[in-house]
Formats: C-alpha cells, structure tokens, sequence
C-alpha cells in the first residue's frame, strides 16, 4: 500500500488543536447521567454528572464537535434529554478541570451516540459507514 | 351645457383619477436585463428571471483531494483507472478518518471526538479524480517562496511562536489565539478552502448582487454586479471588498482592501501586493466549479490557481446558524487554565 | 323597460366617480385626521414571481430605540466620567404601541436588574456567561427585531429561490427567511428561526427559536425562551417600507405587544454595507483578567 504524503485541504490555521487543552496523559472513561447538552457553535457541550464510589456527584463538562452537522442529519435538541445514561471515553483538560473531550460517546449498551441519521430518510448519508 | 361636453368632462375626469396613481408611485431602481431571453434559452446553464447565471441555493465543497499533489503520486494529475482511484480514496479516507484510535495518545487527543461529527463528504475524492485540488502551476503545488524581508520573516516566526504557545495550552492573551479561535474569521475568508466541517455556502442572487454566505462564521460577501469602484484604498476589511461580474456563464470576482493584520490574507501573504480572483462556474444542475487564483510577488514565485467543485445539497439539507464568539468557552478555558498551570508552578 | 340615462346624468355620474377615485389617492385629502398610513397607495415593483421586490440597502432611524424601546430622556449613558458626551443617548419616544411594554409585575425586577448589571461582564464560569451584561455590549448577534433598529444599515437579497437574506452590518450578522416553510426550528439560535410568507404585498416572517440570553435594548428589556415574533414588512414608496413586530411571551408579558416605525432606503451613490466585525473591540473587555501579567 502506498503511503502518501498527504497535504490535506484543511486550512492552515488551527481550527482548535485539541491537545491544547486536553491531556494526553490524562484519559477518562467513565458513566454517567446527562443533565444538559448545549446545542452551541462552535462546540457542543454535554454536562454529565458522574456518581463517584464514595457517593459524591461529579459535575463534568464534555467537549463534542459541531451541533450544525447533527441538525443536518436529522438530530435535534430532543435528541439527548436530560437524563439519558451514557460512557464517556476522553481525555482531561490539561488544568485539572471537570472537562474532557468526549472522543467517544456511547450509550451503556455500546452503541455511539449520534450515529447514523435521526430519521431513516433524512439526506445526509454517513458515507463513511 | 350640451350633453356631449358633460360626458368628455365626465370620461376626461376618469381618464384623469386613473392616472393619479401612477403618477404618485414612484419607480424603486429597476435592475436592466443584461441578457435576451433567447439568449438564456440558448444555454444549458439556468439563468435568474433577471438574467443572470443561477448560482442560487446551498453548495457543499467538502473533498479529501489534497490541496497540493502528493510528492509520491510522481506528477500524476488525474487518476486513469477506477482502481486508482479507490486506491487513492481509501487511503486518503484512512488518514483522515477520526475513528481510528492507533498511534498512541498524542495522536489520539487531537482526533477530537467520532468520525459523525464531521462531514463525511470530505473522505471522498472530487469527481474528476484529479491528484490536487491545485490546478495550476501543472505540478499541482504551491510555487515556491520568494525569499522574505526580514519584516515579513518576523511577523512568520511570531505566528508561529503563538501557534507552539496554543499547542502547548500556554496563550498569553485572546490576542494569542489565531483568527479562527478567536471567532473573527474562518471557512469566510477567502479564498474558500474545504474544512473538516460545515462546509455549506449559502448563494443568494437578487438583481445587480451575488451574496455568498459560508456557514462560518455567517459573514456574508455581497457583490455588486454594477461596476461601481471599490471602497476607498483606507478602508480595510477582514473580508476584503469584492466586486464581481459575468463573463459568459461565469462569475468572476476581485477582491481588494484586505486588512493588513497576520492571517487575513492567505498564508501570510504581503497584504498590499497580495491579489486573489475567484471564478463559480454552474457546470450542470449539480455542481459549481469555484477556481481561485491567487498571486503575490513578494511571496511567491508566480500565481497559481486551485479548482473546487462545490456539489448542490439536498434541500432538505440546510446551512444553520453558526454563531461562534457568542458562546465561546474554549477562549476562557484555555486562558484560566494556563494562568491556573502556571500558578501551581507546573509550567512557566 | 329600458332604462335611458340622458347625457347629463352619465357626465354627472362620471365625474363625481372621477372625484371619489381621487379623494382615495391623493393624500391627506378629507383622510387626515383618521389616516394611520400617512403615505398614499403605493404599489411597488415587482419580481418575476409577482411579490413585491423588497431588494435593498435599508435603515431605521429610530435608532435610540436601541437605546430604549420605551419614552426615554437623553442619558448620560455608562461610565460618563470617561465617555463625556460620546457616551451618552438620545432621547425618544417609544415604538412600543400604547406606549408601555406590558410586562407581568414580576418580570419587571428582572429587566431592572437586567439594566443595573448591563456593563458586568464575567465569563470565568461557563454556567453564568450570559448571566449579566448587554449582549450588544459583548458584540452578540442581537436577535430579532433588536437587529432591525440598531444604527446600522441591513440589506435585503431577495431572488428566485425559496431564500431571502437580511444581512446586518452590525457584526456581520445574517438571517436566512424560509419562504412558505412549516418545518421547525431544530434549536435555538442568535438570530433565530424565520419563516416566511406573503400577505398580499406584506411580507410576514415568524420568528421562533431565538436564543434567550438576547436583549431588546439597553434599558435591559428581555425576553425568556418562549418569545415568537412576527414581523410585518410593507413597502410604502420607493423609499420606505413600515415595519411591524409583535411580540409574544406568556412568561414575561402579561399580552402580546408591537412596536413599529419605518424603514429608510439608503440612497447615497455606491453605498453598501461596512464591516462591523467588533469581536476583537470586545476581547480586552472579556477576557483581559485571564491575560498573562508578565507579558506585554
């Protein structure tokens, strides 16, 4: 197989290098309970709260990607309500903070979230899958 | 009176009150057609009921076909077989792709998050399948450089000390942060390059302007058709000042007056020397060629020109608003959080 | 039997239709008193769908209205003793029809409270960046109809497809209207969710989804997240067009209320709209207290 040296189409500038903020050194993976998703540009955010061993609530943040893309396949702010279990996999702000990337987000039965189309035939086809 | 004065008084009267109206309402600035409707008939590209090319509706330019060629591919500009082709799609795809979790954790953090949140068009090869989205000079890459002033070398070197500072989470200001994070400009500043995401350009025609209005960071170009001058040379825009016209089928714009900050013009260009023409081309019902051409002596060895296509999106696809500056939280994460590193002395 | 009307009667009878016709289009005549509209029947130019072509550079000059909706004085405005008379607003009378925003006696202390805090600014917690302070002051897009009466121009791009822009200077702001669309806003947004539709050559644009943290003025009067507006644009010579919005929150209005005033076709030669990216006019006041001390 070819290895090619690939000069993408992406622009120069950093959009957002995540490892600005996160934490190689600092992966998390954890369940827990959604209290809010805020539908906002340029990054939603899913607060989650993670019940600790010894009881105590963690209040965290979840960095994701663009709520844009989800609208056009069909998703909505219906589409994660407030209670709604999930596992986050990620990666820690680099300050210590409650935040992570949420690099995969998953449903405790292991299917992701926000995958494929809200709607069977809403026109964005995920082509990658 | 004889009867027959009372009824042209009469008629006159009427005839008179009729008329009133029209009198009264003005004519707003009515645009002239600039084709015959044969004309129109004529070509196979559809045209606006005032005549113009139809460049109207949401056009989506994502592609994984590299900006420049890639050195291993020889100088190959378009792929002749299908197999090639995938050959070529599949492994600019698995690059891409934001699912794969090799490479250890360095590489991991800054694939973000799933491959969904992104636009899956961008793991497809443009349709012509051609090597680089650069189409001149024939290699498919940007010239080469001039050699810099030492002014120009300056203002490269303190771009790139802010991006080490943001990759290393330290920024010193908002000011540190690069145009886009800072929510000034992005996939809006020409010329219009594929990103990883929301890349949808609204096309608005009314009579005498073409409005174009990318998804980020919804500023919209508003381009007068009519052949005014542009603003006045001390005006400077993010954007620039565009004007444009119809050759043929063709849109062909100019823009000038471009700030002089770093990173408005493309890739550190000299701002006053710095020249960029664009072109959309309706090819068929579907697709838009968008070329640019961008020149600057003082940067580079001579002009080169990249084609795009940009594809129509279902309708029931839409662009969305995409507000960014308004609910910014990185810009603050990022800044307490170094101040925060370096109070516990974990970082200077 | 056949009626006969003899040469006489059909003059008389034309020449007084001839003189109702006029009384209806010339202005002011025998109307003055009881016309709201003070500007003759108009009929505008059309498109090639037969709506009326609202396309142009427009602007209100109501702008103290961003100020404030309601009577107000001149004001010194914030910080005075730094802003002199740069600072300060004019005086105006309310847009608001009957005057007074109907608010719920309850929702009073929050645009008070809303007004004392419109310089406060504090975004070192994410739960609370939008808590205190006047988005317009934040260069936040400012929502609908704020948009409209700001003192700036807008410009309306209206063409052949199922789309009209408005484009705000003020921070580039945009708003696509949905002609003859029932789908729902997805989400909230800046400035909103718009669909419209003609009434004869009124176009009327339904305003849902607006994100709640925007602002009808300086004088901090608010909105929660069930506002809908409706917007009314109406042509009424090549120069003006009236515009209209009713406003409707059950949690924060006790009715539903309007504002209207008229919209100016800007004239000058080659005039188009500026940029007002203000963002980086804003990024001291944000976010300086996170700057490093010992940089520059």
């Amino acid at each position: 197989m070819v290895v090619l040296v690939i000069l993408a189409a992406v622009p120069v500038f950093a959009h957002h290098a995540f490892a600005s903020e996160f934490d190689a050194n600092k992966p998390v993976k954890f369940k827990g309970t959604v209290t809010k998703m805020e539908w906002i540009n340029p990054h939603a955010w899913i607060h989650v709260n993670v019940k600790k061993p010894d009881g105590t609530v963690e209040e965290w943040m979840i960095e994701a990607g663009t709520p844009n893309t989800l609208l056009r396949r069909g998703f909505t702010k219906q589409s994660l309500l407030p209670g709604t279990e999930v596992v986050v996999d990620g990666y820690q702000s680099k300050d210590g903070s409650l935040r992570a990337n949420g690099r995969d987000i998953t449903l405790p039965n292991g299917q992701t979230l926000f995958l494929g189309n809200a709607v069977p035939d809403a026109p964005y086809q995920d082509k990658s899958k | 009176m004889s009867h027959r004065l009372w009824i042209s008084t009469g008629v006159l009267a009427i005839a008179i009150a009729a008329a009133v109206p029209s009198i009264i309402t003005g004519q707003a600035p009515a645009p002239a057609a600039k084709r015959t409707a044969a004309a129109n008939k004529k070509s196979a590209v559809p045209h606006t009921p005032w005549g113009d090319p139809d460049l109207q509706g949401v056009w989506n330019d994502a592609t994984s076909t590299p900006l420049q060629r890639p050195t291993t591919i020889g100088q190959k500009d378009v792929l002749s077989t299908e197999n090639e082709a995938e050959g070529f799609e599949e492994q600019l795809a698995n690059d891409l792709n934001r699912d794969r979790r090799d490479g250890g954790a360095e590489v991991d953090v800054n694939r973000a998050y799933n491959e969904h949140w992104m636009d899956s068009r961008r793991l497809k090869i443009t349709a012509d399948r051609r090597t680089s989205l650069i189409v001149d000079p024939p290699d498919g890459r940007i010239p080469p450089l001039v050699p810099l002033s030492p002014e120009r070398q300056k203002i490269r070197a303190d771009q790139a000390a802010s991006a080490a500072r943001f990759n290393a989470g330290l920024p010193l200001y908002a000011q540190d942060f690069s145009l886009p994070v800072r929510c000034i400009i992005r996939t809006d500043s020409p010329p219009y390059l594929p990103t990883i995401y929301n890349n949808d350009f609204q096309i608005f025609q009314g009579p005498g302007y073409v409005t174009i209005v990318p998804e980020m960071i919804h500023s919209p170009r508003i381009i007068p058709l009519d052949g005014r001058p542009h603003i006045g040379k001390n005006l400077k825009q993010w954007l620039g000042d565009t004007r444009g016209h119809f050759e043929g089928e063709t849109l062909v714009i100019e823009t000038t007056n471009f700030r002089t900050d770093p990173g408005v013009v493309y890739q550190g260009a000299n701002p006053a020397t710095y020249k960029i023409t664009e072109r959309f081309t309706r090819v068929d019902a579907d697709t838009i060629n968008y070329e640019f051409t961008v020149e600057d002596p003082m940067t580079w060895t001579k002009p080169w020109t990249a084609r795009i296509p940009w594809t129509k999106i279902d309708p029931k696809e839409q662009q969305y608003e995409y507000a960014c500056h308004e609910d910014n939280y990185d810009i603050v994460h990022l800044l307490s959080g170094a101040r925060l590193r370096e109070k516990k002395g974990e970082v200077k | 039997m056949r009626m006969r009307f003899g040469a006489t009667t059909i003059g008389l009878i034309a020449a007084a239709v001839a003189v109702i016709i006029c009384l209806a289009v010339l202005p002011g005549v025998g109307q003055q008193a009881r016309n709201t509209n003070p500007f003759p029947a108009y009929r505008p130019p059309r498109m090639a769908d037969g709506h009326p072509d609202l396309n142009g550079i427009w602007q209100a000059l109501v702008f103290s209205a961003n100020w404030d909706l309601q009577d107000h004085d001149a004001q010194p405005g914030p910080r005075p003793e730094i802003m002199g008379a740069y600072g300060a607003g004019p005086a105006g009378q309310s847009i608001v029809e009957g005057g007074e925003i109907p608010y719920k006696p309850e929702a009073l202390a929050k645009k008070k409270a809303n007004f004392e805090k419109r310089m406060t600014v504090d975004v070192s917690d994410d739960k609370k960046w939008h808590a205190t302070g006047d988005p317009e002051l934040k260069c936040y897009m400012p929502g609908v109809p704020r948009a409209t009466y700001m003192p700036f121009p807008f410009q309306i791009v209206q063409g052949s497809s199922p789309y009209i822009l408005m484009a705000y200077e003020f921070t580039s702001a945009t708003r696509t209207i949905r002609m003859n669309s029932t789908q729902e806003s997805p989400t909230d947004s800046w400035m909103g969710w718009s669909r419209g539709r003609w009434e004869g050559d009124t176009l009327v644009v339904d305003v849902t989804g607006l994100r709640e943290e925007t602002w009808f003025d300086r004088a901090g009067d608010y909105h929660s997240d069930a506002l809908h507006v409706v917007e009314r644009y109406t042509p009424v010579s090549p120069y003006h067009m009236m515009y209209e919005a009713t406003i409707e929150d059950p949690n924060v209005y006790t009715r539903p209320w309007k504002i209207s005033f008229p919209l100016y076709r800007r004239m000058e030669k080659n005039v188009q709209l500026l940029e007002f990216k203000c963002v980086p006019f804003t990024e001291d006041m944000l976010y300086g207290r996170f700057r490093k001390q010992s940089s520059n």
